[in-house]
């Protein structure tokens, strides 16, 4: 389930996403949403976003790369802490503009990735 | 869920599932393995590590081994011993090559839209094997008492 608040001022739009964002219509939701987006600036607020999959992922990077087409700007903030492992784990945040993952990353330089129970070297 | 915790540290309980090769019917299918396994879940954190690595699973099986097609059927296996959890999900499809499809996931960063299921699974998994040509995996998580 997910759910997208939209906040719109006439320079930047902000999609605050409220729960999963998964293959399937949560995918789909976001897409049509942040697609018909016009301001030059878009911002994802994932704060609330417990959890986020592959097609999730791949979704961000693809709403990434048709911004830049378009001449916007997409800007990740408030991600949450799974959230913000997951752009780690495949790193995702060293290419797209994401703000307040820095607990992530300090863990995936210092230590290695913890997600629950295991380790992984980046 | 107290009493079926614990009947699960005595024995090996097990249950088999089978789902429609649909994406329509991914959410629902995931929902049925997450019911079943939740309680044996050490915590919130582990629970969502085999929410994302069931739904990576499941997604594949779909879109690769049934290719979108409701007629077609995903059979899963839960086994749950006090060692682990083991999760096997086997497709129709004609498999692949699973060592190549790692290695272009785990090569560094990934630009492209897709291709991030398998590196997610390894991540948050403790074994993750597939058999059979590709057309079944295992995912395997240790329960917090023998991880």
């Amino acid at each position: 389930m997910l759910r997208v608040e939209v906040h719109a001022l006439p320079q930047a739009a902000t999609l605050r996403c409220i729960g999963r964002i998964v293959m399937g219509v949560e995918c789909e939701i976001l897409r049509c949403m942040a697609e018909a987006r016009t301001e030059a600036s878009l911002i994802l607020d994932l704060a609330q976003v417990r959890a986020m999959d592959a097609a999730g992922l791949g979704l961000v990077v693809e709403l990434h790369c048709k911004a830049l087409h378009r001449g916007q700007a997409l800007h990740i903030v408030g991600a949450s802490r799974p959230v913000c492992t997951l752009m780690a784990l495949t790193c995702l945040h060293s290419v797209l503009d994401v703000s307040g993952c820095e607990e992530a990353e300090l863990d995936s330089d210092d230590k290695g990735l913890r997600f629950a129970g295991r380790y992984m070297t980046a | 869920m107290q009493a079926r915790s614990q009947t699960a540290e005595q024995q090996r309980i097990s249950k088999e599932f089978a789902f429609p090769g649909d994406v329509d019917s991914l959410a629902s299918s995931r929902q049925a393995l997450m019911d079943f396994l939740a309680p044996y879940c050490a915590g919130e954190a582990e629970e969502l590590d085999i929410f994302i690595a069931l739904q990576e699973a499941l997604a594949n099986a779909v879109l690769h081994g049934c290719q979108n097609d409701a007629s077609k059927t995903i059979q899963c296996r839960v086994e749950i011993d006090p060692s682990a959890l083991l999760i096997t999900v086997r497709d129709p499809g004609p498999g692949f090559d699973s060592g190549m499809a790692t290695e272009s996931t785990e090569a560094g960063t990934n630009v492209s839209q897709h291709g991030r299921g398998i590196c997610l699974m390894r991540s948050l998994m403790d074994e993750v094997s597939y058999r059979h040509g590709g057309t079944e995996l295992q995912l395997r998580k240790l329960r917090a008492a023998s991880a």
